[in-house]
C-alpha cells in the first residue's frame, strides 16, 4: 500500500487510555469520584496565602501538594506551582496509560495544556520585585515561567515529551478545547500519543481579580458592596452567589485506536466527537450565548453521528456564577429538547470549585468514570431548581445510569466572556475487555 | 478517503513597527526601513538598554467598527485592527459571511501585559481596592482572539494559543486545520502581543536585549530588540478562493510543531527540535529541502540563536544552507513576539506572491557559525516558489510553515 498522500484525509478513531489529576479530592481518579459520588467538598478556608484582606476565604485548594511524591528528588526549583500541579498530573496520567520512562522512549508523545492564567503569580512576582527593588533585580527564573507555556514546556521538559507541544487559553472552556485540538491531531494522523487536559493554580493575585469582579462566592456581583451572603457555589441552584476558586491539574491520555490496541492498552473511551463555538455579543446577550452552546452541543453530535436520544449523561461546567449558569442551562435545555425524559446531569464544580484551565479533563474523567461504574455524581447541596429556566436532570442525588453495554456522555463547558465548547465520549462499563470501542 | 481541501492566504492585515497596512509594511521592509527607537511607553532609566520596537501612532478607533477600543486591551486593540485590514484586504465583507462557519485562531507570547503591569501597580501601592473587573475581564489572553470575533462578529472556532514566540505559526497551523477538516470556512489567524515592561525587564535581565542594534547572523551580534505589534492573515480553501475570484498570495502546504523538551528558555544545542519541526513542515508539504526559495528565519539576533538556527540549516540542507537565501527582519522591527511568526507568515506570502524578499539589515561581518545567504542590506527580487517560515519559543517550542505558489 503506499504511503496517504497530505492531500488525503483518514480519519482515524482516538481513544483514552489514561486519565491522570491532582485536585482537592484526590490524584487518582477512583478516589475522584468516590469522593464526588458521597458529596464530599475540597472548598474550604484558604490556607496557602494569606487571605486576611479578603472578605472570602473559601476556595478549593489543594493541601499539601508534595510534588515529590510524583516528581521524584530531582530539583523542583524551576517549576512553578502551575507547572508542578501539570507535570504531577501528567506523571499519574503516562503511569495509568502504561507509558513508563522506558516505553515512551520510542514514541513521540506530545501535550495540549488549557489553561487561564499560566501562572498569574509568577507573573506578578516577578513584575512586583522589578517594581519594588529596580528592574535588574528581577529574577529570570520567575521570567522563564512567566510566559503562558510555561506549565506545558516545564512538563514536557520534565517527562521528555517531544511531541506537538500547545498552550490553549480560556477560561473553563479551555480543558475542553484542549482535549479537541488533540482528538484532531491524532485524528487525522499527525499525532499518535497526546496528553491533553489542563492546569491552573489557585493563587493570591487571581482570587484578589475573582473577588474585584464580583464572581467569587458569597458576593452580590459587586465588589464595592458591603453586602454579603453565606457563600453558595451551588450549579444551577436558584441560591447560587458565585463560585469557588479553586486549582488542579489533569490530563487525559489519547490515543489513535489502531496502535493503542496493537500494545495492549486498557482502553477506558472513544473520543466521539467535539465543537467548539463563540458568541460574538461577548456572553452580554444571553440568549446569543447560550444559542452558542447549543450549537456546540450539536455540532458535536454531529460529528459523533449521534442524536439526543443516545445521551447517557451530562457533565457540565456550571460553578455557582449567576449569570454563566442560566446560560449553560438553557443552552443545554435547548440541545437536549427533543429528549422526552431527563438526562441525568452533573456538575463536579459543586464539590472542586471552580480549578479553570483544568475543569474539563475533570469534568471527562468523571463521565469517563460515571459510565464504567453506570453511577453520576449528584450537584453537592442542589435543592431550588431555577424558577427561569427549566433543566430537567438536575439533582444533588448520586444515581444509578441506565443498564448499556456502551454510553454516552456529554460534557459541556462555557469560557469566560464568549467560547463555548461540547465534547462527546463513549465509554462502557468496565468488565476487563476492551472491544466495546 | 476524501480529498483534503487545499488552503490559501487571500488576504493580509499588518500593524508593525514599521507601518501599519500591508503595502504599506512591504514596502517598508523591502526598503530596508527602521522600526526601533528609544522606549516611550515607559521610562529605561534604569535599564542598562533602552531601545524597542514600538508602533507608535497606532489609533485603533481608525480600524474598528465595532467594539470601543477604550474598553480593549493593547493587544486586543492591535488584533483587532489588523484583523480590519484583513478582511478589507481579502475583499470579504465579514457580514455577508456565516457567522458559524468563520473563526479566529490567535496566539500570543504575553495576552494583554499591560492590564497585569496595572494590577501590580496597584498591588505594590496598597491600592487593591482601586482594582475593577477590568482585571478579569481584559486580561486573560484568550480576550484577544474574543474581540477579534466580536469585532468582525465570526461565530465559529475560536482559539488562543499562547505558545510564546512561535505562536502565530501554532495559530496558522491550527486555523488551516481547522478548513481542511470542514471545522470553518473562512479563518482569520494570526498573532499579536503589545510592548511591555514585564517582557522588556525579563529580556534585559537574561542580557538579551541588543544595545544599539539588531544584527541577526553578523558575528558582532549582541542580541534582540523586544517589539510589538499584530498581523492576520485571511485563510480559506482554495475552492472558496478561485469561487469568489479572490486574490490569492500563497498556499499554506504544511506545518511541523515540535518541543525540544530541553529547556524553557534555552534551544537544544544541537538544533534538534527546530530541524524536525522543518523537516515535518517539508515533509507535509511533499518538498524535498532542496525545494525552499527562501526562509524567513526566527534570527533574533541573539548570538546562541542565530548560532543554533543556523546548525539546523545545515543538518537540513547540507552545503546548501548557504545558498538558501535567508532573511531576518527583525532587523528592522525587532521581535514583536506573539506577533512575530504571524508577522514572517505575511512576508513569506508576499515572497511567494511577489518574488521578491526583504533583507537581514544591519549586516556587516560574515560569522562562520551562520554560514549563510542572509539577503544582507538589500532586498532582491528572485523567483519563489516555496517560503519556509521558521519560529522559535520558550518552552523549546519549535513551528515551521510552509508557504508555496498557488498553482490552482
Amino acid at each position: 500500500m503506499k504511503p496517504p498522500q497530505a492531500t488525503q484525509r483518514i480519519a482515524k478513531r482516538v481513544v483514552i487510555t489514561g486519565m491522570g489529576l491532582v485536585t482537592p479530592l484526590g490524584d487518582d481518579p477512583e478516589e475522584l469520584f468516590a469522593a464526588l459520588c458521597d458529596g464530599r467538598s475540597g472548598v474550604a478556608t484558604i490556607e496557602n496565602f494569606d487571605t486576611e484582606l479578603l472578605p472570602y476565604r473559601q476556595g478549593g485548594e489543594i493541601r499539601d501538594f508534595k510534588p515529590a511524591d510524583y516528581l521524584g528528588s530531582k530539583n523542583l526549583r524551576p517549576l512553578d506551582r502551575t507547572g508542578r500541579l501539570a507535570a504531577a498530573a501528567a506523571h499519574n496520567a503516562l503511569l495509568h496509560a502504561g507509558w513508563s520512562e522506558e516505553a515512551r522512549a520510542d514514541h513521540t508523545i506530545g501535550l495540549v495544556l488549557g489553561t487561564l492564567f499560566g501562572s498569574v503569580h509568577t507573573i506578578s512576582q516577578f513584575d512586583c520585585r522589578a517594581l519594588t527593588a529596580g528592574p535588574m533585580y528581577a529574577k529570570p527564573l520567575d521570567f522563564a515561567n512567566s510566559v503562558i507555556n510555561a506549565a506545558a514546556g516545564q512538563t514536557a521538559i520534565w517527562h521528555r515529551l517531544p511531541g506537538v507541544n500547545t498552550t490553549i487559553a480560556g477560561g473553563p472552556a479551555a480543558g475542553l478545547q484542549a482535549l479537541g485540538y488533540a482528538a484532531d491531531l491524532i485524528s487525522s494522523g499527525r499525532a499518535k500519543i497526546l496528553l491533553a487536559g489542563g492546569a491552573d493554580e489557585l493563587c493570591y493575585e487571581s482570587y484578589v481579580g475573582y473577588h474585584r469582579a464580583g464572581m467569587v462566592c458569597g458576593g452580590t456581583g459587586n465588589a464595592s458592596s458591603t453586602s454579603r451572603q453565606p457563600p453558595r457555589p451551588i450549579p444551577f441552584d436558584g441560591r447560587r452567589n458565585g463560585f469557588a476558586p479553586a486549582e488542579g491539574a489533569a490530563f487525559l491520555v489519547l490515543e489513535e485506536a489502531e496502535s493503542a490496541r496493537q500494545r495492549g492498552a486498557h482502553i477506558l473511551a472513544t473520543m466521539r466527537g467535539h465543537a467548539t463555538t463563540f458568541d460574538p455579543s461577548l456572553a452580554t446577550d444571553e440568549t446569543a450565548a447560550s444559542a452558542s452552546l447549543s450549537r456546540a452541543v450539536g455540532q458535536a453530535l454531529a460529528q459523533a453521528n449521534c442524536t439526543v436520544d443516545e445521551i447517557t449523561a451530562v457533565s457540565a461546567s456550571a460553578n455557582g456564577t449567576v449569570r454563566d449558569d442560566a446560560v449553560e442551562a438553557t443552552g443545554l435545555a435547548n440541545a437536549l429538547v427533543s429528549r422526552t425524559d431527563a438526562v441525568p446531569i452533573t456538575a463536579i464544580k459543586s464539590m472542586l470549585g471552580e480549578p479553570m484551565g483544568a475543569g474539563g479533563a475533570l469534568q471527562v474523567a468523571t463521565l469517563v468514570t460515571s459510565l464504567a461504574h453506570r453511577t453520576l455524581p449528584g450537584i453537592a447541596g442542589f435543592s431550588q431548581p431555577e424558577k427561569a429556566v427549566t433543566l430537567a436532570g438536575l439533582s444533588a442525588e448520586t444515581r444509578k445510569l441506565p443498564q448499556s453495554r456502551t454510553s454516552i456522555g456529554l460534557a459541556t463547558a462555557l469560557g469566560l466572556q464568549g467560547p463555548s465548547a461540547a465534547l462527546l465520549i463513549e465509554g462502557g462499563v468496565d468488565d476487563g475487555s476492551s472491544h466495546h470501542v | 478517503m476524501i480529498a483534503q481541501p487545499r488552503i490559501v492566504v487571500t488576504g493580509l492585515g499588518l500593524v508593525t513597527p514599521v507601518a501599519t497596512g500591508r503595502r504599506q509594511t512591504w514596502e517598508r521592509l523591502l526598503a530596508g526601513a527602521n522600526g526601533i527607537s528609544p522606549v516611550q511607553s515607559f521610562s529605561t532609566e534604569k535599564y542598562n538598554v533602552h531601545l524597542g520596537a514600538e508602533v507608535h501612532d497606532f489609533a485603533a478607533a481608525d480600524h474598528l467598527q465595532n467594539l470601543d477600543p477604550t474598553t480593549l486591551g493593547r493587544a486586543s486593540q492591535l488584533a483587532a485592527a489588523a484583523a480590519r485590514l484583513a478582511l478589507d484586504d481579502a475583499r470579504i465583507d465579514p457580514a455577508s459571511l456565516d457567522p458559524n462557519r468563520a473563526g479566529v485562531a490567535l496566539g500570543t507570547t504575553s495576552g494583554e501585559p499591560l492590564e497585569v503591569e496595572r494590577f501590580n501597580d496597584r498591588l505594590v501601592a496598597d491600592q487593591l481596592d482601586r482594582v475593577g473587573d477590568e482585571f478579569i475581564r481584559l486580561y486573560p489572553c484568550h480576550m484577544i482572539a474574543a474581540h477579534v470575533a466580536a469585532e468582525v462578529g465570526f461565530a465559529g472556532v475560536n482559539t488562543m494559543i499562547p505558545t510564546a514566540c512561535a505562536a502565530g505559526n501554532y495559530a496558522i497551523a491550527h486555523a488551516s486545520d481547522a478548513l481542511r477538516w470542514d471545522r470553518a470556512e473562512v479563518m482569520l489567524a494570526g498573532g499579536a502581543d503589545s510592548f511591555s515592561r514585564i517582557t522588556y525587564t525579563g529580556f534585559a535581565r537574561l542580557g538579551a536585549i541588543a544595545p544599539e542594534l539588531c544584527q541577526p547572523f553578523d558575528r558582532d551580534r549582541k542580541g534582540m530588540i523586544p517589539g510589538e505589534g499584530a498581523a492576520i492573515l485571511v485563510l480559506e480553501t482554495l475552492e472558496r478562493a478561485l469561487a469568489r475570484n479572490a486574490t490569492i498570495y500563497a498556499e499554506v502546504a504544511g506545518y511541523g510543531l515540535t518541543c525540544d523538551a530541553h529547556h524553557m528558555t534555552a534551544a537544544h544545542p544541537e538544533g534538534e527540535g527546530a530541524l524536525r519541526a522543518m523537516t515535518a513542515a517539508l515533509n507535509e508539504s511533499g518538498l524535498h529541502p532542496d525545494a525552499v526559495s527562501y526562509i524567513s528565519a526566527h534570527g533574533t539576533g541573539t548570538p546562541t540563536n542565530d548560532r543554533l538556527e543556523s546548525k539546523a540549516f545545515r543538518r537540513l540542507f547540507g552545503t546548501r544552507s548557504k545558498r538558501t537565501p535567508t532573511s531576518s527582519i527583525k532587523s528592522m522591527i525587532g521581535h514583536t513576539m506573539g506577533a512575530a511568526s504571524a508577522i514572517e507568515a505575511a512576508v513569506c506570502a508576499l515572497a511567494v506572491a511577489e518574488n521578491r524578499v526583504p533583507p537581514t539589515m544591519n549586516f556587516r561581518q560574515p560569522d562562520p557559525d551562520c554560514d549563510l545567504d542572509c539577503i544582507a542590506n538589500e532586498a532582491r527580487e528572485m523567483p519563489v516558489e516555496v517560503a519556509m517560515n521558521n519560529a522559535y519559543a520558550f518552552g523549546g517550542n519549535n513551528a515551521s510553515v510552509i508557504f508555496r505558489k498557488c498553482h490552482p
